[in-house]
């Protein structure tokens, strides 16, 4: 299959500070999740592959066309920014529709695509209200639909599950999976694990503009899987729950506290352990108030892949 | 885990109160207003006409050595330090429109920026109340016109004093460290008021900027077209600036230019203040209503 | 550049201008001359005896007032605002995504402006002159005298405003540059003696007025101090380089320079 997207040592600098740094990759059909942390160099690539930036090195290719300053290029492409802005004093339908004017479509086609797309992202009751009064799940989802509008092959979304509650997520990520569907590409930005994990299984990890790692989102589960795993149990018997524990052979270390009857321990097999404690609570053996886990699974794969 | 059925409460703590709850968003507002662009070649050019003013002091008891700038003419007549020196200062256009320009660089995003970054909830979410809020935005401002209006009047006195080595001018007009403090506060607390009003009429700080300008010349604009037709002095209670001289030449016992009571200038810089206040009231709110 | 693409531009934002309330706001700015000579009129109806008569009062100091306030306001908040607004919120993603040349936006952009602007100003010296000449409507030199006046202006206004947008284009603060040459440069070099005053816009849109080729005392007199105006058409022919100039260099600068939005 040809590539859809290409980066060839692609760089970019803000004055003195880093964006981005060497990265060369092929971005195929589908959709693709581009994880990382804030401040990982995620905006930047997008804005690189949308033809919004120009590259300091480098050069970016979409459908083997450069894309800075390439018009033409842009009816194929649709770009959902990661700010919150608008033409506040304009109306959905209107910011829809006079957007799809810019790309010459005669009036009869703006109409039904302006509707197909909110019918899309479900704004359709909506569509005549001022955009300054609508909730912020509604402003995303019209992002997002001037983003398909056009009926783009390429559409590119900068942390589109940005402040959105469950459903609204659920909403965003129907509609992104409904685009792949379709057959098109999806590149898509965030720096929440789950997230990506809910819509593709395709990522690549980026950390201070480097890429880390690309593939198969099992790839990343695996190294989370291999790193120990802190998990913290508040329990009334601490004591009983580490005796418990010391004989399972995953668990590396056990601590008590911080806090009174709390133990914080180490595991390199989370799903041998998560197993565990809900029989032990089905068992009446402990009596277990509270389960978390103190590690961020995800800076924790990062550290590990940095090497600190 | 029992779940307990929560509405909203009303807090009703002990409300323990800093001395100048306000002071952190007037120290925000200055080192914001020192960072921006412009600024700081402003603030060095709107102090310039002090520093000729001062030197001005110092030629005045120097006077035999600075004759020959004068052509014959009385250099003492010239460069009398004396109450009129002050008015002609304080109400001197360069000066005044200096004051517009520091307004449109440090203050025209005071509340403008709050409003479009919604950071007003922020500010409310603090034990910080309305009035607080005001003073510190207020005192931003007050800042900058402070530094060109009463600072250099009360240096104009001290060195006076030093350069003639006599209190004898303190002696004449004893009144004249009363005028200029006077002054000076009216100027600063009008111009606060001024600049806080039209900051609250947009989100757009560029907007605001201009609108601070424009309407300051336009007032005098018209005014000058008004009584170019009319040649009617009343029509000077149009104009912001000339308002500001009736007040400082009443201020400063001189005789005003033009030959209305210094009460109408102060009922119309008052009515721009109460305009202000009201429509700050309104503007200012920790929850905005979406219409 | 495709003519549809500026076109889509054009009714786009004239759209969005339509709704503004900054439109509403400057309508009422520029109907200001409409004010004060309906104040005039009524003092002549009112008061016993004109202190100055309509027509004088038109030509010397509404116009005045358009030539050296008005359209330099009007074209320095939406020359500025051309790009500047899309920046400050943040909208420009959602135009320079689009399969729109640059070009075509700058344009688009200063020609759906330009278009409100000269509705504005239109209206109020129309308006301002029918207040004011109310006895000599059916004059067609007095119609002639304020249409070209109206031409000056227009002409003012539109290079002004090509000025401000490539001002826009290339700094991002660029309000205070603008009140500096406003009301700075423009007002003051213009009265330069010699060849400096022709550094100004204002000296080739003064060369334009009437009085400047009849020389007649009364009509834009004050305008006149200290000005060597040059020939029609070198003032005619200079305002429309100038503008062509200006946007070129917006557009140039538009299309090459990265616009990174403020956090």
């Amino acid at each position: 299959m040809t590539a859809v997207i290409r980066t060839q040592s692609l760089s970019k600098w803000y004055g003195n500070v880093l964006g981005l740094s060497d990265v060369t990759l092929e971005i195929d059909a589908g959709i693709t999740g581009l994880l990382g942390p804030n401040g990982a160099g995620k905006s930047t690539f997008l804005k690189l592959i949308a033809g919004q930036i120009k590259p300091s090195i480098g050069k970016v290719t979409i459908f083997d066309e450069p894309i800075w300053n390439n018009v033409g290029t842009f009816a194929r492409l649709g770009f959902c920014p990661e700010q919150d802005s608008f033409y506040e004093d304009m109306t959905g339908w209107e910011f829809l529709t006079r957007l799809l004017s810019l790309y010459l479509f005669s009036p009869a086609e703006i109409r039904a695509k302006a509707e197909r797309a909110l019918d899309f992202v479900e704004l359709t009751k909506d569509k005549d209200r001022l955009i300054r009064g609508y909730s912020r799940g509604m402003r995303q989802r019209l992002k997002v639909a001037q983003a398909l509008a056009h009926d783009p092959q390429i559409i590119i979304l900068d942390e589109p599950l940005n402040g959105l509650d469950p459903l609204g997520k659920r909403k965003v990520i129907r509609i992104i999976k409904d685009f792949k569907d379709a057959g098109k590409t999806v590149i898509v930005s965030s720096h929440v694990l789950p997230e990506i994990e809910a819509l593709t299984r395709s990522i690549i990890l980026l950390h201070q503009g480097k890429i880390l790692a690309q593939g198969d989102i099992h790839f990343i589960r695996d190294l989370i899987d291999k790193h120990p795993h802190k998990i913290s149990v508040m329990c009334s018997d601490t004591r009983g729950l580490a005796a418990r524990l010391v004989g399972e052979p995953s668990v590396l270390n056990i601590q008590f506290g911080p806090a009174p009857d709390t133990i914080v321990f180490e595991t390199r097999d989370r799903d041998a352990v998560y197993g565990l404690l809900p029989r032990l609570v089905a068992d009446n053996v402990i009596d277990v108030e509270e389960i978390t886990s103190p590690d961020d699974n995800l800076q924790a794969v990062f550290d590990y892949l940095t090497g600190k | 885990m029992p779940i307990a059925e929560r509405g909203y409460a009303h807090w009703d703590g002990a409300f323990v109160e800093r001395r100048f709850p306000w002071w952190p968003i007037t120290r925000l507002g200055i080192r914001l207003a020192f960072k921006r662009k412009f600024f700081k070649p402003l603030f060095a050019i709107s102090l310039a006409p002090a520093v000729f003013f001062l030197a001005g002091i110092y030629m005045s008891e120097r006077i035999e050595d600075f004759q020959f700038m004068f052509r014959g003419r009385n250099g003492n007549r010239l460069l009398g330090v004396d109450p009129a020196f002050f008015k002609t200062y304080f109400t001197f256009d360069t000066v005044l429109f200096l004051m517009v320009m520091l307004m449109v660089l440090a203050g025209a995003g005071l509340i403008s920026d709050d409003l479009k970054f919604n950071s007003l909830q922020l500010y409310f979410s603090r034990p910080l109340r309305k009035r607080d809020y005001w003073l510190g935005k207020m005192a931003t401002v007050s800042f900058f016109l402070l530094i060109v209006t009463l600072v250099p009047g009360l240096l104009f006195i001290l060195f006076k004093i030093i350069f003639s080595g006599s209190f004898k001018f303190l002696t004449t007009y004893p009144w004249i460290p009363l005028s200029v403090v006077g002054y000076s506060l009216l100027v600063t607390l009008f111009f606060a008021f001024y600049t806080l009003l039209i900051s609250s009429l947009s989100k757009n700080r560029r907007y605001v900027s201009i609108l601070l300008f424009l309407v300051y010349v336009f007032s005098d604009v018209f005014f000058g077209i008004f009584y170019g037709i009319f040649h009617e002095p009343a029509f000077c209670l149009l104009s912001i600036k000339c308002d500001l001289q009736q007040v400082g030449a009443f201020i400063f016992r001189v005789r005003p230019q033009y030959d209305v009571p210094w009460i109408y200038s102060v009922l119309v810089l008052t009515a721009i203040c109460s305009v202000s206040g009201f429509v700050l009231k309104r503007k200012i709110r920790g929850v905005e209503v979406i219409q | 550049m495709p003519r549809n693409a500026l076109r889509s531009v054009f009714s786009f934002f004239f759209f969005i201008g339509r709704k503004a309330r900054k439109t509403r706001v400057f309508f009422l700015i520029s109907g200001l001359p409409v004010l004060v000579a309906l104040v005039v009129q009524a003092s002549r109806l009112f008061a016993a005896g004109a202190p100055v008569d309509g027509p004088s009062l038109f030509n010397n100091v509404i116009m005045a007032f358009e030539l050296q306030f008005l359209i330099l306001v009007l074209a320095l908040f939406y020359g500025t605002s051309i790009v500047s607004e899309e920046l400050e919120g943040k909208t420009l993603t959602y135009l320079t995504t689009r399969p729109v040349d640059k070009t075509a936006i700058i344009l688009g952009k200063y020609a759906s402006y330009g278009l409100f602007l000269l509705i504005m100003l239109a209206a109020s010296v129309v308006l301002s002159f029918i207040v004011l000449n109310i006895e000599r409507l059916a004059d067609p030199d007095a119609w002639m005298a304020m249409l070209g006046g109206l031409g000056v202006l227009a002409l003012g206004l539109l290079a002004y405003l090509a000025f401000f947008t490539l001002v826009g284009a290339f700094l991002k603060k660029s309000v205070l540059f603008g009140l500096f040459f406003s009301f700075g440069w423009e007002n003051v070099v213009q009265y330069f003696p010699g060849s400096t005053q022709k550094f100004t816009l204002m000296h080739y849109l003064k060369s334009l007025l009437p009085a400047a080729s009849t020389g007649s005392p009364g009509k834009l007199s004050f305008l006149m101090v200290g000005q060597q105006p040059s020939s029609p058409g070198v003032s005619i022919a200079t305002l429309l380089a100038l503008t062509a100039v200006f946007l070129a260099a917006a557009c140039l600068i538009f299309s090459r320079k990265e616009y990174i939005f403020e956090e």
